[in-house]
């Protein structure tokens, strides 16, 4: 397996995905997802969480686009690291 | 545009739903990054955080599927496609424990089972039908791909669907929805939701294995090369 490969894909994957987080508002809808209607369809109401999250997807478009961005940011982040940190110890 | 929420909220489930999620859920996450960790191929690595980072921003999408009612993808069968079966399980469970724990979608409680329908079910269902499909249809995979996101999707609702049954029985009422009603509406949302997941997963492996053939574990290629 060459690393150009992986190169290539990577920046693929990521303009498919800059793509449709710029394009935000053009696919997403107000409307309730999947399990939320269910609840909706039957009456339930979401109860108060258990724990309250530091950050949150936002109410407008920049606010989605920044929880995008700083999400994307973050995954990446951990998942870049985590993955490094378990070859490094395979190493050892 | 309101809160964008999108998966199993605290409160929603019977504890013992919610434990029984979390026991189910965590051993097959541990056995999947043991294996992972013995697997790992490191020129993947970057690759896999970009693909990650992606499917959460993918997960924020919501596309209109019918009946006032949105779907989003969850990835799974994208993440198995690309990375394997612990590669995927790895990466969905990444994914929602920072949706959780960052941004308040899924309750921390509800965790388990979440972990268990989208990180778990979901990369298993999808890795099967890939399996079967390859093997079946002489290593082409036209099929295999669409067909596994969607039976993927709809495995994973109908299980959200078992837990809101058992919950509202265990509970005699208390908690979820009874099984008439929550299994079946899970059911015939998610079997439209899955059409959307199909089509994005479809769209990103066609591409894909187009231009990086080399990075796919399920590419969609003719012939499989056999090494």
């Amino acid at each position: 397996m060459n690393r150009s490969g992986y190169l290539k894909a990577a920046a693929v994957v990521m303009a498919l995905f800059a793509i449709g987080l710029v394009g935000y508002f053009a696919f997403s809808a107000a409307f309730p997802d999947g399990l939320e209607r269910v609840m909706e369809d039957n009456g339930l109401e979401e109860s108060e969480p258990f724990y309250t999250a530091p950050l949150s997807y936002g109410e407008d478009y920049w606010g989605a686009l920044l929880a995008g961005l700083a999400g994307f940011a973050i995954t990446f982040g951990l998942v870049y690291l985590y993955l490094r940190g378990m070859k490094a110890r395979n190493k050892a | 545009m309101g809160e964008v929420d999108t998966h199993i909220p605290d409160g929603l489930m019977d504890p013992i739903v919610v434990g029984a999620g979390w026991a189910l859920a965590l051993p097959i996450i541990a056995l999947a990054v043991y294996r992972l960790k013995k697997n790992l191929n490191e020129r993947a690595v970057p690759f896999m955080a970009i693909l990650a980072a992606g499917i959460f921003v993918a997960q924020m999408l919501n596309f209109p599927v019918a009946a006032g009612t949105t779907g989003h993808l969850i990835g799974a069968t994208l993440a198995v496609a690309l990375l394997g079966l612990y590669g995927g399980i790895v990466v969905m469970t990444t994914i929602l424990v920072i949706q959780c724990l960052v941004f308040g979608d899924g309750g921390l409680t509800a965790l388990g089972l979440n972990l268990l329908n989208m990180a778990v079910v979901a990369p298993l269902v999808a890795y099967g039908v890939l399996r079967i499909t390859r093997k079946g249809l002489d290593n082409w995979n036209g099929i295999g791909v669409p067909l596994a996101a969607w039976t993927s999707v709809l495995t994973a609702a109908l299980f959200c669907g078992v837990q809101l049954a058992l919950s509202y029985s265990l509970s005699g009422g208390s908690y979820g929805i009874e099984a008439l009603l929550s299994i079946p509406t899970m059911g015939i949302y998610h079997a439209m939701i899955g059409v959307g997941e199909a089509i994005i997963t479809t769209g990103v492996v066609l591409f894909l294995s187009r231009v990086a053939p080399e990075t796919m574990e399920f590419g969609m290629r003719a012939k499989e090369a056999k090494a």
